[in-house]
């Protein structure tokens, strides 16, 4: 600790503290621009000048370590008289276009302007005037604003890791510049106009369609992942105008994905009216028709139900008590990505928050494609590398990180029995065992040298394993978490505070589903199948849309064809064409309700926007729907819904603290263990080529699908529908081009695009047109087209 | 020199390029030689080439064209075959090289950024070349021409347009 | 050859400055070239080494005068790291032109300079930065590295010793802060030249984070005379804190401009009427700027004072790197002014607000003062933007754009006034 003197109060701070941040962190003002707590320091701007008792000149606070006995000024005339000149020096360039400018009333630039600026410029000369440059449809650019601070380089460097912007030329020529094909490469891009102090890098949606003083800040969570971020909803007159990240939240930035997904809040595709089907058409109608209609078509008759995740923990509940009171034999499937609902030795959720994953000695992604699915977390990863600590990969495809694996390695799906099994041969000869290896192992013949990537890491103080849906959504995949739960019992990661178990989940509210849901489970692909052959009358889809997402996609427009279907939901979307009813329930910006993320970090949302149409709260909802159909009514009011999680979920007991006003930030909600989930693996011969299907956070989940921005974006990220590795090709003696996948009885022709960074014997699909079909597959044979 | 085909190094130049990255701790430290050398065979840089040069280094491009547009020596554009560089800088202009500058504009009929019909030569004003006792200097392809005067630089104009060596 | 009598010396870097073909391996040898270099890899280590070089009082000839030996002391040890010795031969400094000797008339001095300097800081990599327009010199230092690897002076186990060290040459493309060290280190890291801000030093965290010495061609040309003289000898040349023979590049107003190597001390007028000729026109110049284009102006008052780090500074300007611009009483400041204005706006690398800004807002206005076009407001405001960048900014190119400025409008208001649009009574 070094102590020093600010404006002669004497402050204490860790050894190696800039100036500047001294100064933050005891409230003391220092103007700046370049400086960001999240990015190197550049010290460009000069902004930050301070003195420095002793020193001929004023020093930049923010690259001066702190020195003890140190006495800083950060108020004189001198200093005054700089900054002054500062702020004039960067106007010379900069356009006089306040009034025009989005960012004005939120601009540092303005601010200081008015703080330390002159009041009157007295350049005359021409001004710079630079071009503007295409990034694509989420950032704009107005360079002529550009102050030159390089946040925007750095960002782009050391966040997204993508380096695609830059400095070119030098002096006052000088330009910030990003080398673009469609747009910036970043699944963070969106930050750039957060982090840009000045008027230059806009959010380009929203240009020049609101002024931030317009707009009223809502605090919620965001649930287009399971990462869960702090979000600031910010809304004109109800309407959903901006996301950004929350000024005090957990993480500094947000994707692309639960930024941009706002225009979805105000689409068409919005549901804000109950409909019921008239012949080909769905037609507004009232509460108390639709609710009638429902009921005809659920009263007495053999029900599926199927629901996202990602509502509210008060929604959930009503389900489980609207499925218990009225529809108790009934299928209810959640998961649209798993196949196997055998119990999981660790069932979705992470044990470990994001912050102590960025600390571990080790890390290693078990087959994720972390940017795009959790791409927060992804960066977490990235700064760690950033920092000198390694990351281990194991998958069947070189996802792209923007930054560098410490080793990594491609393999099948079907090999991971084979990697696991070489990882525990090898902990057993270093004396690492766990009760219960030897039958594991006994069910294995196969070997991989990929086990030795993950041995190595496992050898380690801490490690944090991050099983992704490589292997979540595998056929076997009880067997393997198992596996995987025991070379982790070996290696000393189970235990409580050094638990390094993480099953990367596929949506919000993860860590609950299994103590909420778990004895309900069933196969999606089941219940669809169920239905297509004509065991069930209705399906009840509570904000599923299982023909968009995940891997059933074929079974459930089968499905669909042939029950009736009762929608309930926030986005009609693709469901629309299938719905015979639809219940318009609230998104979960308009909700007061609790959220739990895949770390088990719970958020209560108490500021919701208000509703934009006549949609209704889930529980609302799922209790007028019990009413409706004739039972006692569980819960009428959301204290009664939250007394009735206590006593469906004793894990939940802590939120009774929260609800009653208690601090949430340290509280984390266990996932679930299953230590008697022990299924061994089964020694299947395989035939063909394994498939993985590809996900695309621009157009995964009904709300992207619904928002124009993340689909434009889509287009543009996209890949062929079919991708192989040329040696895939070149082993089958076959030539690029349109060839024909055969999966079981079907066939069907694709243009096969061709990737060195898949794992060789493996079909990558993408879940667009008819590829989507193959999803479900887990083999298939490649021939030559016509 | 620069053609539509997309630029290539010689095998030749690849096997000096991999002996250059030898002698640094990191690849990118060979990006300045290289593109010295990518001038040399093509004259000067276009996009094409600089992405070429990202390639070989295992660079982003981004990084190239951060160089490329920070050093004065690196081209983007064409230039005549003899590029004829003046110091205009305090001892040059002391001993009279804003004249001698104005003097070979005149002569070549060219002013800064063009090239003369017959592609021989482009002209530019230079900061100084570090060459002071011999102001004013003036650089043809980086050599040195001290003491210049606007009868010696009209003299080797004159030599070059009539084929001879300089 | 050097005397080893210390009152006796007048020359260290430009003893065998007019030897004919002295870049040659054998005839530089001829001259004592490597001579004393095995003397060095077997008697000497690195304290020896480092405590000579302290003792001599040497000072770095780049501009700054910061201590040679002090500066290597802080260069710390088993680190893990390598360490790197980078030779700044970018000689960019308006004036300057004396490494460029050093390089093409007698390479294998700074060779045997980087080789002894090298083994005092364990280095096993060198560089020596050359700006790119020195293509000829460029050529004859890296024929002559050639030589010395071929006679075992460079390279593995150098003469037979433990001693390995490899030198490599880099040339800058035409970009005057990369003279600026951290700036070198940048460039050199294949990046643009854009310096870094202190600290970290180089010493400690310098090229690719490593411990790194960055010094001048003349720096590193005086250490073999050093090595085998002694340090009490050096630091008995010239005046105490001022030691040695310093190269002075003399342009401008004079009749024989060029390098001079002078024992430390001597005086300015001894310099011009002795070495260089006289001047063009007149008895005393009307300025001189005595350390390159970004050091502030001396007058005709200041015509005796000797040339020594210290009395410059007290004159009010810096030795710097002994670029000495002689201008007599025909020489138009104002247009001197503008013209320095444009060089220092051209070659700002951009990152510093004052900076970028500034010398391009300076050189506007000079533009216009210099055509006649300026008022009693541009002066104010020329005063403003030239004060306010000197010392804000990271690396030290401000205030040497600034010198220029705030000198002519120190010293000669006058001349300003006379090209303003409305003159002033
Ligand atoms: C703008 C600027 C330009 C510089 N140019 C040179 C140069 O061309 N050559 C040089 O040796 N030092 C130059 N320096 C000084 C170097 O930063 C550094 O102090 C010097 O190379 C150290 O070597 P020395 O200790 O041997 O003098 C420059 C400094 C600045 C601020
Ligand atoms: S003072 Fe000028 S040259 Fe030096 S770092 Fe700052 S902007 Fe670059
Ligand atoms: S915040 Fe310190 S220089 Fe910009």
């Amino acid at each position: 600790m070094t102590e020093l003197f600010i404006n002669d109060e004497e402050v204490t701070v860790p050894a190696g503290t800039s100036i500047l941040e001294a100064c933050r962190s005891n409230g003391v003002e220092v103007p700046y621009f370049c400086y960001h707590p999240e990015l190197s320091v550049a010290a460009n701007c000069r902004m930050c000048l301070v003195e420095v008792e002793g020193w001929p000149k004023p020093a930049a606070s923010c690259c001066t370590p702190v020195a003890e006995g140190m006495k800083v000024v950060t108020e004189t005339e001198g200093l005054e008289k700089d900054r002054a000149m500062m702020m004039e020096y960067l106007l010379i360039n900069h356009p006089l276009d306040c009034p025009v400018c989005d960012q004005g009333g939120a601009c540092k630039l303005q601010d200081y302007a008015v703080d330390h600026g002159m009041g009157k410029g007295r350049y005359i000369e021409a001004k710079r005037i630079p071009t503007d440059k295409d990034l694509g449809p989420f950032v704009n650019t107005c360079m002529t604003r550009c102050i030159h601070c390089t946040r925007c380089v750095r960002f782009a460097d050391e966040v997204a890791g993508t380096g695609d912007m830059g400095v070119l030329n030098r002096g006052d020529h000088m330009l910030i510049e990003g080398v673009v094909e469609d747009a910036l490469e970043s699944e963070l891009s969106g930050n750039l106009s957060d982090i840009c102090p000045v008027g230059a890098l806009l959010d380009k949606p929203s240009h020049d369609v609101s002024r931030p003083w317009e707009m009223t800040r809502h605090k919620s969570t965001c649930t287009q992942c399971p990462q869960g971020c702090d979000i600031e909803i910010e809304s004109r007159d109800d309407e959903v105008m901006r996301v950004r990240p929350a000024q005090d939240g957990v993480e500094p930035w947000i994707c692309d994905r639960g930024r941009f997904v706002y225009d979805a809040f105000r689409s068409d595709n919005r549901l804000l009216q109950p409909k019921v089907r008239q012949g080909n058409a769905l037609k507004e109608t009232t509460w108390d028709d639709a609710i009638a209609k429902s009921v005809e078509l659920l009263k007495d008759k053999r029900v599926g139900i199927v629901f996202s995740p990602d509502w509210s923990l008060e929604g959930l509940t009503a389900i489980r008590l609207l499925h218990d009171v009225a529809f108790e034999d009934c299928k209810v499937a959640f998961e649209l990505h798993r196949r196997d609902t055998r119990p999981f030795a660790f069932e979705e959720g992470l044990s470990m928050s994001t912050k102590a994953i960025e600390k571990a000695d080790q890390v290693v992604v078990l087959g994720s494609d972390l940017r795009q699915r959790l791409p927060i977390l992804m960066q977490r990863l990235r700064k760690r590398i950033n920092g000198g600590k390694p990351v281990t990969r194991i998958g069947s495809m070189y996802y792209r990180t923007n930054t560098i694996m410490a080793a990594d390695a491609l393999i099948r799906p079907r090999d991971w029995a084979a990697v696991i099994a070489s990882a525990m041969v090898q902990l057993t000869e270093l004396g690492k065992l766990a009760a219960g290896m030897d039958a594991w192992l006994e069910n294995v013949e196969a070997r991989h040298d990929a086990g030795k990537l993950l041995a190595d890491a496992l050898i380690s103080d801490s490690c944090a394993l991050l099983v992704g849906e490589e292997i979540r959504s595998h056929q076997d995949a009880a067997a393997l978490i198992h596996g995987l739960d025991l070379l982790m019992r070996a290696a000393g990661h189970a235990e409580e505070g050094k638990d390094g178990r993480n099953l990367l989940p596929e949506g919000m509210n993860a860590q609950l589903l299994s103590p909420m849901f778990g004895d309900l489970r069933t196969s999606a692909g089941d219940l669809f199948d169920a239905a297509s052959k004509g065991e069930l009358d209705t399906l009840l889809l509570i904000g599923s849309d299982p023909v968009g997402d995940g891997l059933f996609s074929k079974q459930a427009k089968a499905a669909l064809e042939k029950v009736d279907l009762v929608q309930v939901s926030s986005i009609s979307g693709d469901m629309g064409q299938f719905a015979n009813v639809q219940l318009p329930a609230s998104a979960y910006s308009e909700v007061e309700g609790t959220f739990v993320n895949m770390e088990g970090r719970v958020r209560i949302a108490d500021n919701p926007l208000r509703s934009l149409g006549e949609e209704r709260p889930m529980w609302k909802v799922m209790m007028r729907l019990t009413q409706a159909l004739g039972f006692e009514v569980p819960a009428v009011s959301l204290a009664e819904i939250r007394e009735k999680i206590l006593e469906l979920s004793p894990v939940l007991t802590e939120l009774a603290d929260a609800w009653s006003g208690k601090d949430v930030q340290a509280m984390f909600i266990p996932s679930a263990r299953n230590r008697k989930a022990t299924t061994l693996p089964v020694t299947a011969s395989m035939q063909g080529l394994d498939i993985v299907s590809r996900y695309s956070m621009y157009r995964e989940g009904a709300w992207a699908r619904a928002s124009d921005l993340l689909s434009e974006a889509g287009r543009i990220h996209a890949m062929d529908d079919v991708i192989v590795h040329p040696d895939t090709l070149a082993n089958l003696n076959l030539e690029q081009g349109k060839l024909v996948v055969v999966a079981g009885s079907e066939e069907a022709e694709y243009e096969v695009g061709l990737r060195t960074d898949v794992s060789p014997g493996v079909i990558f699909v993408s879940k667009r047109g008819t590829a989507g079909d193959l999803s479900n597959v887990t083999t298939a044979e490649l021939k030559g087209g016509q | 020199m620069s053609s539509s085909n997309q630029p290539c190094f010689s095998e030749k130049r690849l096997a000096e390029i991999e002996t250059l990255v030898k002698r640094y701790p990191s690849a990118k430290s060979a990006l300045m030689p290289v593109l010295y050398m990518a001038q040399e065979d093509f004259g000067y840089l276009t996009m094409e080439t600089q992405q070429m040069i990202a390639g070989v280094l295992g660079l982003k491009i981004m990084e190239v064209r951060e160089v490329v547009t920070f050093y004065t020596m690196f081209k983007e554009q064409p230039h005549g075959k003899y590029l004829l560089e003046v110091c205009t800088n305090a001892s040059c202009m002391l001993n009279g090289a804003d004249e001698l500058y104005a003097q070979m504009k005149e002569t070549l009929g060219i002013g800064p950024g063009e090239i003369t019909e017959d592609g021989l030569f482009s002209i530019a004003e230079v900061e100084c070349a570090g060459a002071c006792a011999g102001a004013p200097v003036v650089q043809v392809n980086n050599m040195y021409h001290e003491n210049a005067t606007a009868e010696s630089m009209g003299a080797l104009i004159t030599r070059v347009r009539a084929g001879e060596a300089i | 050859m050097i005397s080893s009598d210390p009152t006796q010396v007048t020359r260290i870097c430009f003893d065998n400055i007019e030897v004919e073909d002295m870049h040659k391996l054998e005839v530089a040898k001829k001259h004592g070239a490597y001579a004393f270099l095995p003397n060095v890899l077997k008697d000497f280590d690195a304290d020896k080494i480092i405590d000579e070089v302290k003792t001599s009082g040497l000072r770095g000839r780049g501009g700054a005068g910061f201590p040679t030996g002090l500066k290597w002391s802080f260069v710390p040890r088993n680190t893990g790291k390598p360490t790197y010795l980078l030779c700044n031969a970018d000689e960019g400094e308006p004036g300057t032109f004396k490494d460029r000797d050093i390089m093409r008339f007698d390479p294998h001095l700074l060779i045997e300079g980087m080789i002894m300097s090298g083994f005092a800081l364990g280095v096993k990599d060198a560089y020596i930065y050359i700006r790119g327009e020195f293509l000829h010199e460029y050529n004859v230092m890296c024929a002559a590295i050639d030589e010395a690897y071929a006679a075992n002076l460079l390279g593995e186990n150098i003469l037979g010793s433990d001693f390995s060290m490899n030198l490599v040459m880099h040339r800058g493309a035409g970009a005057y802060i990369c003279g600026e060290e951290t700036a070198l280190i940048e460039s050199l890291e294949g990046k643009a030249g854009r310096p870094r801000f202190k600290p970290p030093f180089p010493a400690v965290e310098g090229f690719y984070g490593c411990p790194t010495v960055v010094n001048n061609v003349e720096t590193l040309a005086t250490v073999p005379a050093i090595l085998e003289y002694g340090g009490a000898w050096h630091a008995a040349i010239g005046k105490p804190n001022n030691t040695g023979c310093k190269i002075f590049s003399v342009s401008g107003h004079v009749n024989k401009p060029g390098n001079y190597e002078v024992p430390m001390g001597t005086t300015l007028r001894d310099l011009i009427e002795n070495y260089c000729g006289g001047l063009q026109h007149g008895d005393v110049p009307k300025v001189v700027i005595p350390g390159g284009s970004s050091t502030p102006w001396l007058l005709g008052e200041h015509y005796d004072v000797p040339l020594t780090y210290d009395d410059i500074m007290k004159a009010g300007s810096f030795l710097g790197s002994g670029a000495i611009i002689v201008m007599d009483e025909t020489a138009d400041l104002v247009a001197v002014t503008r013209r320095l204005a444009h060089f220092y706006a051209h070659e700002s690398c951009g990152q510093c607000t004052p900076c970028r800004e500034g010398t391009g807002w300076v050189e506007r206005i000079m533009n216009r003062l210099d055509a006649g076009q300026g008022t009693e407001e541009d002066v104010k405001v020329l005063f403003d933007a030239s004060t306010h960048m000197a010392g804000r900014t990271i690396c030290a190119l401000a205030e040497g754009a600034a010198a220029p400025t705030l000198s002519l409008l120190k010293f000669f208001p006058k001349d300003v006034q006379a090209k303003l649009v409305e003159k002033s009574s």
